[in-house]
């Protein structure tokens, strides 16, 4: 080959490679960044009076004088709304009977709506659920809200050759020539002053319980699932894994047994994990009884089988990676084998080992699929160390699964929805952090 | 080898210290474990956390994975309560009692099954045949029944779940839904297809339905409180919380699964969006 056809080759593969690494940061921005503004919005974020109230109520958080004199600043600019409604009100005992029926429908739909917006009316009786205690606790929440209220969102179904067209005619004209008309333009002016939002910085969101359902508070019980089925699957996927690479490595030797184990550890990689999910269930909790429902040992357990593959061949490939001389020149100091092994290989091989473990322990926290069926629930209590042999928890990676299909108010609470989904690539995130810092401080020190 | 075992070490010391964390929240000591369907979830979880705010050292776990799979736990012991939108099956009551376990229902409240579509739909009510021709296949395009030139997109719950069950009894009478239908997983998600597909017709609970889609008269009857509760509304089913055997007096399981009795259970029922079995 030519000179400049091997220059030309060599500076297209640099290019090829620089083009990848470039790809691969624009689509991680692309990926990461509605990850973290919108899973920022969890955190910081314009919080309402009503917001302090709950905080207030459900947490005795905040200054009592403070909100009071907000309380009392968001009641006066409410007042007028809530006297257009009562004037109303009596306008249509006054008026006749067909001037009642246009009007009821409508009426009631617009007082349930400001209920959303505001809140119950202040002696009225108290709602049982939580999230109908409060009106809107956000200001982006409650200007959607405030938009529900001012226009109808209606459909045009002339057009009969398609789907209606959607649109929007403002609810006053409902309410024409009739008492209550100014109270669309007051709302819209003085929304400001009814709900009085603040910058508002929450950080206690990861260590909240959660209230109603996800409907307020925090994501703690989540928060601490995830670690405790983490950490425990390491627990047990560490010991046994390494021992496992030990023994193939050093004392198993190549006949064809050994072989067919190797085979079985690969394939077990490729395994779904959601059949392993199911494996805990059928043989931790129904066959083996481990504990009698869920729980986080079990998921542990499940988790641990899922990381162990990869945690045999790293550390297996770690460990044959030691140069022969280490443990001849172990050897010939007069150590035995297991002597070497333990002084002179693993310490060796720990980078690698370490750069395994820490991966998986990223993957068992973020799997959702083994602990569906084993461990996780979508509510429940933050757990004590004891309690986790026999009680199942909430766990982040299913929450957020739950959050995102299941849950009966989807539309309302997805800033929690995508807070969870921040805490969780942040907590990979900064695992994977340290994975890093301590292998470069364990390499340094093996070099120096 | 040192720094690996100082490792070890202060990877376990973190963990006590997580551990105390939490033990400093909680002493929770008896539990309640909640399994089964997505459709009596949220009253489920609002029980839960209402019963949990009284008795502190109760920890009740809710999980919504749908009624067949909620009875499959009841039977595996698994789970104290089991939530299902449908009655059981002969099958899993007699597998049940093979385990030396009496499956008790409570009947917690009632449910409508709307029919709902996307707002921007012109069709305003359907006749119940004419629902199950649309799941049957027979009638594939909104055109056949009153609404414009488009093909219909089915959305369906998993067979797994008590809502189809209830469907597939209350509305396809024993025939077959047709193979072109769209199977998603609970309640919510049904709601969700359907809020972003404006030819989709689906079914879900009555407290999954909010503004953002279209329920439908069946047989000119609109699902709501009175329609329904009046047994008017042709699909309406209870929903059942099932215990293994009736639980003992005084337990908290008892407490809980009477909770649907109480002035506060039914309002938390009602405001929920589901029906109470009784008024107070």
């Amino acid at each position: 080959m030519e000179v400049g056809t091997r220059k030309l080759l060599d500076r297209s593969f640099t290019s090829v490679g620089f083009l990848a690494i470039i790809l691969m940061a624009v689509s991680l921005v692309i990926l990461l960044q509605p990850i973290i503004i919108r899973g920022g919005k969890a955190f910081v974020f314009k919080g309402t009076v009503e917001y302090r109230k709950l905080m207030r109520e459900q947490f005795g958080r905040g200054n009592v004088e403070e909100l009071s004199m907000d309380l009392e600043e968001a009641r006066l600019a409410r007042k007028p709304v809530y006297d257009l409604l009562d004037a109303f009100e009596n306008e249509m005992k006054e008026q006749d009977s067909s001037f009642r029926r246009q009007y009821r429908a409508d009426f009631r739909e617009l007082k349930e709506l400001l209920e959303e917006l505001l809140g119950p009316r202040e002696g009225e009786r108290r709602r049982a659920l939580i999230r109908k205690q409060y009106g809107q606790t956000r200001h982006d929440r409650s200007l959607v809200k405030l938009r529900h209220v001012i226009y109808i969102e209606g459909y045009d179904y002339s057009d009969t050759s398609g789907m209606g067209v959607k649109v929007e005619t403002p609810r006053a004209e409902l309410f024409t020539g009739t008492s209550l008309e100014p109270l669309f333009g007051i709302l819209e002016t003085d929304i400001g002053k009814m709900m009085k939002p603040k910058l508002t910085v929450y950080w206690r969101f990861l260590f909240d319980k959660s209230i109603d359902a996800h409907f307020f508070g925090g994501i703690w019980p989540e928060m601490l699932g995830t670690f405790y089925l983490a950490f425990g699957a390491m627990l047990f996927a560490i010991p046994l894994g390494i021992i496992t690479a030990i023994y193939l490595a050093e004392y198993a030797g190549t006949g064809r047994f050994v072989s067919l184990i190797r085979i079985c550890i690969s394939s077990l990689a490729g395994v779904p994990s959601v059949v392993f999910g199911l494996f805990g269930l059928a043989f931790f909790i129904n066959t083996v009884h481990i504990s009698s429902s869920k729980s986080v040992l079990v998921g542990a357990m499940t988790l641990a089988l899922l990381i162990l593959p990869t945690i045999i061949r790293a550390s297996e490939e770690a460990i044959l990676a030691v140069p022969h001389g280490f443990r001849e020149a172990s050897m010939s100091l007069g150590a035995g084998k297991w002597h070497t092994i333990v002084r002179v290989v693993l310490p060796a091989a720990l980078p690698g080992i370490l750069t395994s473990t820490i991966i998986s322990l990223g993957r068992a926290a973020g799997e959702t699929a083994p602990i569906i069926f084993t461990a996780a629930v979508s509510v429940g209590k933050p757990l004590s160390l004891f309690q986790t042999f026999s009680q199942p928890t909430p766990a982040l990676p299913w929450n957020i699964y739950n959050l995102a299909t299941e849950h009966e108010a989807v539309d309302e609470i997805r800033h929690v929805q995508y807070g969870m989904v921040f805490t969780l690539v942040m907590m990979v995130f900064l695992l994977n952090l340290a994975a890093i810092i301590l292998r470069a401080r364990v390499s340094k020190r093996l070099r120096g | 080898m040192r720094s690996f075992f100082r490792m070890i070490a202060a990877f376990s010391v973190a963990l006590v210290i997580v551990a105390g964390l939490a033990t400093a929240n909680v002493q929770a000591e008896e539990r309640i474990v909640i399994d089964g369907s997505t459709t009596v979830g949220p009253i489920a979880k609002a029980f839960a956390e209402y019963y949990m705010s009284l008795h502190k050292d109760v920890n009740v776990t809710v999980s919504e994975s749908g009624s067949g799979n909620g009875a499959k736990s009841l039977i595996n012991g698994m789970c104290d309560i089991a939530d299902m939108s449908r009655f059981m099956k002969l099958k899993e009551f007699a597998a049940a009692v093979d385990k030396g376990r009496m499956p008790v229902a409570h009947v917690v409240a009632v449910d409508g099954l709307p029919i709902i579509v996307h707002p921007s739909n012109p069709v305003k009510g359907l006749a119940v045949e004419q629902v199950r021709d649309i799941y049957m296949g027979r009638i594939n395009n909104w055109k056949e029944v009153g609404g414009p030139d488009v093909t219909i997109v089915r959305i369906s719950r998993d067979t797994n779940s008590g809502t189809y069950e209830s469907f597939a009894k209350l509305v396809m009478k024993k025939k077959k839904i047709h193979e072109n239908t769209e199977y998603v997983g609970s309640n919510g998600a049904v709601r969700q297809r359907v809020q972003s597909t404006p030819a989709a017709i689906g079914y879900a609970g009555l407290g999954f339905v909010d503004r953002s889609v279209k329920a439908l008269a069946i047989d000119g009857i609109m699902p709501d409180h009175n329609t329904v509760s009046s047994g008017v509304y042709p699909i309406a089913r209870p929903l059942y919380m099932f215990t293994n055997r009736y639980p003992k007096l005084g337990t908290h399981l008892h407490a809980f699964v009477t909770l649907y009795l109480s002035p506060r259970g039914q309002e938390i029922i009602e405001e929920i969006g589901f029906i109470p079995v009784t008024k107070y």
